[in-house]
């Protein structure tokens, strides 16, 4: 069925008409839309509709409708009656696979079917929000025919946003792009990409990008600046960080690195830059997305990330899949949904422990619904209830576990029981047992975390003794067995001539930017006077009054960015960067330690640059261009040159990663003919690039959990190696919480987990107390638990709010609330909201949603104010900067009081 | 063919061309020759024929649209917009700014009809894009009864459209003028079965009461405007006297025509 565009006048009728709500509207073409299977495509030879052929998880197929029921049953399915009306719908929807078990009723039922979950969110279709969209142009190639947008050229590569990494094709016509989809040549991905991917193409065509260089005019903040050449602008940032450096030494100069720039500029040029001008001062957003696990991996296995694959013979072979804070269905969309596929497949379980009934969780068998800021008890529970029991791998412990017993020791002793642990997380003891029992008895078990157990004071903590589950339990080394956070590490080099890099007098001021804020106001411990941020901390950072009052006090500061943002308007000078195709490079750090290369293939907008090309032409003009060479502007050179120098990353030439259509390559590939290996540190095998006999990539070839070595570094912080149980301090309930001994004015300690040497606070483990800051806070009227964390999978941080189908799908600010808890406070689903915690306040639109913990709020990270759909105050101005992990700086976004009022207008 | 959808901003144009015409007419007609403010006066006579012919191409739209035979309705609908808001604006002068008489209901029924096309066109679009997968009716199992009159609707719609239009596939069919004029019988039983169908499956109800009900309104509007004009054009010219009131039938066809 098709609609005819130039006869329909746009009435709706049809929209109304149809009972399953299948006929599209185009409201800004007023015309009715119609799904007609790809009938174009297909004639051009395609064996599939495009939802199809990019869906993530791979549940929507095409075929004929009679193959298709038979393959369904066959696989032991059983088609959804759906045909209510007797329109014989051609959509077959197929019936849950897996059986609700009995203990898990209590926990889905009540969220899935409550009244205000199966209902679109109000806020989705606020009017102004909805019209701000609407008024901009329309993102190309909508509306264009497809005569237009028919390509001429494709070429494979990879999307750069997001930790998915997903290969794509890149479709050229006339040299314009005009589409992107899934690599179908790649034999992991197989095409499937998620909406991200495909939204790039409104970046790459975004009217919002910076085009040239700009001065500032007016105040701070204000916004207002001035069009300059390239020249003029490097000529006199150069000329100023000279100044700053005579005046008050190299270290003066903070460089805020996300991930934006790209892992290439990230892991090489700008840590080359920062070592040939001497500051210590550079770091990315690690300490407020992974910093805490990177830290906990390297101590405990000597290498950031698990050794594992997605592939049905590894991953796909788990017989359990426990996601705890990692909502992976948004996150990583296509990896979850080859997990979910093979857990189908297979027969495996899942259970999802999450505040909120996340995309994840409500595919799982099990939703456990826990504490936020808690889940470290959760852990040490599931650990005691199996080494109590004796249902570890008890040769596995004794073969390869160094401080096994040490920790068993103190886990046994400190009784940290499932009764122990069910008031603190919230959770019945039973469930806690049961769930260590099937981590126990499964024939392999995944354990995947993220940013929900990242993101807290007890970072490091909670992520080894997560780590330490896995490997008592055998999972650690073997097919189907592992421990999961996020990205695995990029090993690039950026490599300094030693006569080149001056010697740096002074200790990073902390690893977290966030930390820096005092030596910028304050110049305390010592001054920071500039910085060049290629990122969007004035959204990013926690604390946002402290962070731009900081801004507003620095001498000089350079922001480099694809849009003008909050940030931008803190900047003295704003530089136009490119981003992906535009410049070329790899994507992300991801699970599955692929190295996916992305080719130059179109200029950027306007004057726009690479950041490698910004940070050579800078170099040059401040004496680094011998190190820092010109050549390096072309990425290909760069990588073959400078970036695979290391033991890992030799045999990942350009001539490798081109050789394969889907253009990526995985670690580690010490020669260019070393085979990839899908699973690292199998039993009988010795790690890469490490000393022989070893299996794992320690100093040891173990596991560590405690060493005398360990304990004294942890001891310098005012901690022990073996994780002791303790939460955030903005609780509904008191628990033990992080106070850290000195603040960011303060040089603290030398942290024995950092390099080059950082200063750190010390921290104590607090009991509670009748003075406990959580009760304090609840008095004042602070009840609610504030959760942060990542939109829906069509956002990703302030990129998509730049993209129009982006803003389209999800254009406000939203908070979720639950309908209890909005019913109390008289909340409609919709309406505008205040939320307030001790650290400040912003506006959000209520998301009415039984999928959360009644007692928690969950606000979204992205928005920002001078975005050009919809600007909201970004959720950061609720968070607290001091709220720190000691060990890897890591700041707790999780879990934080908060109070909810309605907005009245 | 090309589409030439009229555009947002263009019919915002239109619209506020219109308003600011009448708004500038009712401030200036003070100042214009009697026959301007004389009801029927020949100026005001001729320009109410010509707002009722333009006002007669709306419906030469719902011909177009629902004749099936149509070139190019989405003409047609510019067309509609086009006329009805000039066609509005003579009406206004056609009323010699006397607001107080029961003609001046004709020009609020007007007014209204603009105003919710307008908001339907620039407002009500984003509700009906939103409907999209939407509908929660979908996924509701309908009880035993429902689906049993459902099953004999269908049933009965697929014989009758066998006579109606033997072409003609029920799953796609909606009736339209020609088969009024056809088949009256034929054509108003098919379309009761329609609607008894469409209250079964919900649809309407599935919606916001503003989109569901804005087109109802929308031409409900119309046709009490046509009733409107026809009982307009019946009582000047048939009962002059009492629409006058006792004063001096002013209207120059009963005048020219020395009625």
């Amino acid at each position: 069925m098709r609609v005819d565009e130039s006869r329909c006048t746009g009435c709706g009728e049809c929209v109304m008409a149809c009972p399953y709500s299948a006929m599209g509207y185009d409201a800004k073409g007023h015309h009715a839309v119609k799904c007609d299977l790809c009938v174009d495509r297909r004639a051009e030879g395609a064996q599939t509709t495009a939802c199809a052929s990019v869906c993530p998880t791979q549940a929507i197929r095409f075929g004929k409708r009679e193959e298709l029921l038979a393959e369904a049953r066959a696989a032991g399915r059983a088609p959804r009656d759906q045909d209510h009306f007797l329109l014989g719908p051609a959509t077959i929807y197929l019936e849950r696979t897996t059986p609700q078990p009995v203990g898990a009723v209590a926990a889905v039922t009540p969220a899935r079917a409550h009244p205000s979950t199966s209902r679109r969110p109000a806020f989705m279709d606020g009017v102004p929000a909805q019209t701000a969209v609407q008024a901009q142009s329309p993102a190309f190639p909508y509306r264009e025919t497809r005569d237009d947008t028919a390509p001429d050229r494709v070429v494979p590569g990879g999307c750069n946003i997001c930790f998915n990494c997903c290969t794509v094709k890149f479709h050229f016509k006339n040299n314009k792009l005009v589409k992107i989809t899934g690599n179908d040549d790649d034999p992991l991905l197989k095409g499937r990409v998620c909406p991200k991917s495909q939204l790039t193409l409104q970046m790459y065509h975004s009217e919002h990008r910076l085009r040239y260089p700009q001065k500032r005019v007016g105040a701070r903040g204000e916004g207002r600046f001035e069009r300059i050449s390239w020249d003029q602008a490097l000529d006199e940032i150069a000329e100023k960080l000279k100044k700053i450096r005579d005046q008050y030494g190299a270290e003066a100069l903070a460089m805020f690195v996300g991930t934006r720039t790209g892992i290439l500029d990230y892991r090489t040029t700008t840590p080359m830059f920062a070592k040939l001008f001497g500051t210590p001062n550079k770091d990315g957003t690690d300490p407020f997305c992974a910093s805490g696990k990177n830290v906990a991996f390297e101590i405990t296995l000597g290498s950031i990330g698990s050794g594992n694959s997605y592939t049905e013979n590894d991953l796909g072979s788990a017989q359990l899949y426990v996601y705890i804070g990692d909502n992976q269905a948004e996150t990583r969309p296509v990896y979850f949904g080859m997990i979910n596929d093979w857990r189908l497949k297979h027969g495996a379980k899942m259970v999802a422990v999450d505040p909120r009934l996340t995309a994840t969780a409500s595919k799982a068998d099990r939703w456990l619904p826990i504490r936020p800021g808690t889940d470290m008890a959760l852990a040490l529970a599931l650990a005691q209830h199996i080494l109590a029991n004796d249902l570890h791998d008890a040769q596995f412990c004794a073969d390869w576990l160094l401080g096994f017993a040490e920790w068993r020791d103190f886990i046994l002793q400190k009784n940290y029981t499932p009764e122990w642990a069910a008031p603190i997380t919230g959770l019945a003891a039973n469930d806690i047992r049961q769930l260590a029992e099937e981590i126990a008895a499964a024939d392999g078990c995944v354990i995947f975390a993220s940013r929900g157990i990242n993101q807290h004071t007890n970072s490091t903590q909670t992520n080894r003794v997560l780590m330490f589950l896995s490997a008592i339990t055998g999972n650690w080394g073997r097919r189907g067995g592992a421990y999961f956070n996020m990205s695995a590490g990029t090993p690039l080099a950026a490599k300094v001539p030693e006569h080149r890099a001056p010697k740096i007098n002074k200790q990073r001021v902390r690893r977290s930017p966030a930390g820096w804020t005092e030596a910028m106001l304050h110049g305390k411990p010592y001054p920071i006077r500039a910085l060049i941020s290629c990122n969007n901390p004035m959204a990013q950072w926690p604390g946002q009054a402290k962070a731009r009052a900081a801004f507003a006090a620095l001498d000089l500061m350079v922001h480099i960015e694809l849009f003008a943002n909050e940030t931008s308007a803190y900047a003295d000078y704003l530089l136009p960067a490119a981003s992906g195709i535009e410049k070329g490079e790899i994507g992300r750090s991801n699970d599955d330690r692929r190295v996916v290369w992305i080719d130059k293939m179109i200029d950027p907008p306007g004057e726009a640059k690479s950041d490698t090309w910004i940070w050579v032409e800078l170099g040059k003009r401040l004496g680094f261009g011998d190190v820092l060479k010109e050549e390096y502007k072309d990425p290909a050179v760069f990588w073959d040159e400078v970036c695979i120098d290391t033991p890992s990353m030799k045999g990942c030439t350009q001539k490798r990663l081109h050789s394969v259509p889907h253009r990526w390559v995985r670690i580690p590939v010490p020669t260019e003919d070393a085979p990839e290996i899908e699973t690292l540190y199998l039993e009988g095998t010795t790690v890469p690039t490490g000393a022989p006999g070893r299996r794992f990539p320690t100093k040891s070839g173990k596991l560590e959990f405690w060493t005398p070595e360990l304990e004294a570094k942890f001891n310098t912080l005012g901690l022990s190696a073996l994780p002791e149980f303790y939460s955030e301090r903005e609780q509904l309930v008191d628990l033990p919480y992080m106070e850290l001994l000195e603040t960011d004015a303060e040089e603290g300690v030398i942290s024995p987990f950092c390099s080059p040497a950082t200063g750190s606070a010390r921290g104590r483990i607090v009991a509670p107390g009748p003075d406990h800051p959580g009760a304090k806070l609840r008095a004042q009227g602070f009840d609610t638990e504030l959760v942060t964390g990542r939109p829906p999978a069509a956002h990703f941080h302030s990129w998509t709010h730049y993209f129009w189908q982006s803003q389209e799908m999800w254009p406000d600010l939203y908070c979720q609330i639950h309908p209890e808890k909005a019913a109390q406070l008289g909340i409609r689903d919709g309406e505008r909201v205040k939320v307030e915690s001790a650290h400040g306040s912003i506006e959000a639109m209520a998301w009415v949603h039984a999928g959360i913990r009644p007692t928690a709020v969950f606000i979204p990270i992205g928005w920002g104010e001078r975005q050009p759909y919809n600007p909201w105050r970004p959720v950061n101005f609720l968070t607290d900067k001091t709220q720190r992990d000691p060990v890897s700086d890591q700041t707790n976004l999780k879990v934080l009081l908060c109070r909810v009022s309605r907005v009245v207008v | 063919m090309p589409r030439r959808d009229l555009a947002d901003s263009r019919l915002l144009q239109l619209t506020a061309a219109a308003v600011v015409l009448m708004a500038a007419w009712f401030a200036l007609r003070g100042f214009l020759p009697e026959a301007w403010r004389t009801p029927g006066s020949p100026e005001l006579y001729l320009t109410g024929v010509a707002g009722a012919a333009l006002l007669l191409v709306p419906v030469a739209f719902v011909v177009a649209k629902r004749g099936g035979s149509g070139a190019n309705p989405v003409n047609w609908f510019n067309a509609h917009v086009a006329c009805s808001l000039a066609g509005m604006v003579l009406i206004a002068i056609h009323s010699g700014g006397f607001l107080r008489r029961p003609p001046a209901l004709l020009l609020l029924a007007l007014l209204a009809l603009a105003a919710l096309g307008i908001w339907a066109r620039v407002r009500g679009s984003r509700r009906i894009a939103a409907t999209f997968a939407s509908k929660a009716p979908a996924f509701r199992v309908p009880d035993v009864a429902t689906r049993e009159r459902l099953r004999a609707l269908i049933s009965e719609k697929r014989s009758l459209l066998a006579r109606l239009d033997p072409r003609a596939t029920e799953g796609t069919f909606s009736v339209n003028l020609p088969h009024f004029i056809r088949s009256p019988r034929l054509a108003l039983a098919y379309r009761r079965l329609a609607r008894e169908e469409t209250r079964l499956l919900g649809t309407r109800a599935a919606v916001p009461a503003r989109q569901a009900w804005w087109r109802p309104l929308h031409m409900a509007l119309a046709w009490l405007f046509v009733l409107g004009i026809v009982i307009h054009v019946v009582t000047v010219t048939f009962f002059a006297g009492y629409v006058a009131d006792g004063g001096p039938i002013t209207w120059w066809h009963l005048r020219a025509w020395g009625g």
